[in-house]
């Protein structure tokens, strides 16, 4: 997946699980972003404070994830799919394959969730738009999820977003 | 209604006297179009409505950004062209994700407001979820099970099945079905934090994993339909003022050829000797008083139809009596102590009389000194029923 993450935070995620499919196949069905977001968002959280309802938060950020792959990305690869725990946070690593001159526009999408202006993008997205753009997701991601996102582009043409979500702490 | 393409997982409905529109499942469209018709409808309800419109999103268990963004697309526009109209959305304090959703819709449009839907789901919940009520969960529970451990696989129970407690209270039932029949996965849900953490801090000081407590309401639950070989409610049907929407909850969530198990209580049967009478009377008053706050402490010969007018088969009652007897009769005279106090605090906060009160204590206290005396009996009845979901 080549990620380059800094190795002293990386030691101390623990990895829960991996998965991956062809992307031709991941594309023929809308329907596998809500059944892999269910499926995987279950057992990453049996082991939760409170497994059902941090399965029905969890589920609800990755489904956000997979459908932005499954929105923006191409048929050439895989998508790749890691998940990490370290202590009330998981870190999902999504990868997939998008056209070429894409990342820019991820990159950007990415940097704006980071900056102090996010919620006001947000409520500002929600208030005006008809459809969610993909800067509205990841929007959405940090201000409802307190997610952190970084983006990783070693691998181009594929990207790689990196999403921290503590959601143990925001459901018990 | 049902939205086109996604047949069962996501209900809209309307009910246009009490101007609640609901939102309630999983929808997670790929485009707008596939939402047209529900959109639609939340269109409609507007129209429909003069003054307040609910939207009731209590029950929704996934939305996506696509259909978000176009329900509330609709809400906005229309407080943006109604001066008059107002938008209240409710949620429910279990979903996390819905509330951090569409708090912001506040933010963005004064004419809507959000609601946490949350405690006060009935008049005697209060007292339930108080931790006061613990110590009585614990003493019923270690008599109960002396009975229930034998009854229970007459009833469905057996190891490498899926299970649910639903209103688990302290979860000891979960622990002791856990360790005794080995279930494959056993949920346990309670809508008392209280309650919750005090199980959750019981099982990992012995050590005990794989229970997964969950925050939730039973009438309500997140849980999946079909999920459950053996679902179990015990003590609990009783206290719902509308036990059959939990029953109904009960029945969605277990398989086709699962099993549902309630028990319940008929409290004016509970007795003792010596001072026979004085228990009686007050036994009788105790379900007379808790009816006030509609909880029927007389539901358990009633399991069998209750039972059957959900829609169960195969519907086996069976009932038993925790006596002083089943063991150290200290350990019963524990429950009814336990009793008489949230009891005689019930009867004071319903505004009975200090005489009334006195008498009422008094029964409790003869139904201990009948446990306790060398040659006294006393005992609690306890209807234990359950039934199938036809396949
Ligand atoms: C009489 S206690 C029985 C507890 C447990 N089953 C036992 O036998 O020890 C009733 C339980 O129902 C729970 N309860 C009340 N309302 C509830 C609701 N709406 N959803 C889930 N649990 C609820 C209370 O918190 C309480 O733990």
């Amino acid at each position: 997946m080549g990620a380059s993450v800094n190795k002293t935070t990386e030691t101390a995620f623990e990895p829960l699980l991996q998965f991956d499919m062809e992307m031709e196949d991941f594309l023929s069905d809308w329907h596998h972003c809500d059944h892999v977001s269910s499926y995987l968002a279950r057992m990453i959280s049996h082991n939760r404070t409170d497994p059902v309802r941090h399965s029905n938060f969890f589920s609800s950020a990755l489904n956000e994830l997979l459908e932005v792959s499954f929105r923006g990305g191409t048929t050439d690869g895989k998508i790749g799919l890691s998940i990490y725990r370290q202590g009330a946070t998981e870190r999902v690593q999504l990868s997939f394959p998008c056209p070429p001159g894409q990342a820019r526009f991820y990159r950007e999408a990415v940097s704006k969730t980071r900056e102090s202006d996010a919620q006001a993008r947000y409520l500002d997205a929600i208030s005006n738009d008809l459809a969610p753009s993909r800067e509205s997701v990841l929007l959405d991601l940090a201000v409802n999820y307190d997610a952190r996102l970084r983006l990783d582009e070693d691998a181009a043409p594929a990207i790689t977003l990196i999403v921290d979500l503590p959601l143990e702490g925001m459901v018990s | 209604m049902i939205a086109a393409g996604l047949p069962q997982r996501f209900k809209v409905g309307f009910d246009p006297n009490s101007q609640i529109f609901s939102l309630a499942g999983t929808i997670r469209p790929r485009s707008i179009d596939e939402i047209a018709e529900s959109i639609h409808a939340l269109r409609e309800a507007i129209d429909a409505v003069r003054g307040v419109l609910y939207i009731d999103v209590k029950r929704l268990i996934q939305m996506n950004n696509t259909a978000f963004q176009a329900f509330i697309r609709v809400a906005l526009d229309a407080c943006r062209e109604r001066s008059d109209l107002r938008l209240v959305i409710v949620t429910s304090s279990v979903v996390s994700w819905t509330t951090r959703m569409f708090r912001h819709l506040s933010t963005i449009e004064p004419q809507i407001s959000v609601e946490v839907y949350d405690s006060m789901f009935y008049p005697g919940q209060d007292y339930f979820e108080d931790t006061s009520f613990i110590p009585i969960l614990r003493a019923q529970t270690k008599l109960t099970w002396r009975h229930e451990r034998t009854i229970l696989p007459r009833h469905g129970m057996r190891p490498g099945i899926a299970v649910a407690d639903i209103c688990c209270g302290i979860g000891d039932f979960a622990v002791l079905a856990q360790k005794e029949f080995q279930p494959a996965r056993i949920v346990a849900l309670d809508h008392s934090k209280p309650s919750l953490a005090y199980a959750r801090k019981v099982a990992a000081e012995f050590g005990v994993t794989g229970i997964e407590y969950t925050y939730g309401d039973a009438s309500e639950m997140l849980l999946e339909d079909n999920q459950f070989d053996f679902v179990a409610c015990r003590h609990s049907v009783q206290v719902f003022n509308q036990p059959e929407l939990l029953l109904k909850e009960l029945y969605r969530i277990v398989k086709p050829g699962g099993r549902v198990y309630i028990t319940n209580e008929k409290n004016s049967h509970c007795l003792g000797e010596p001072r026979a009478q004085s228990i009686q009377w007050t036994y009788n008053e105790l379900a007379r008083l808790l009816s006030n706050f509609e909880i029927d402490v007389e539901f358990g010969p009633k399991s069998r139809r209750y039972l059957a007018d959900t829609g169960f088969d195969d519907i086996l009652v069976e009932s038993f009596m925790v006596t002083n007897l089943d063991g150290d009769p200290q350990d019963f005279a524990d429950i009814i102590a336990g009793w008489e106090k949230m009891f005689a605090d019930m009867a004071m906060r319903h505004g009975e009389a200090p005489e009334f009160i006195e008498r009422f204590r008094q029964g409790f206290r003869d139904h201990i000194f009948a446990a306790l005396h060398p040659k006294g009996y006393a005992g609690w009845p306890i209807w234990a029923a359950s039934g199938r979901k036809p396949l």
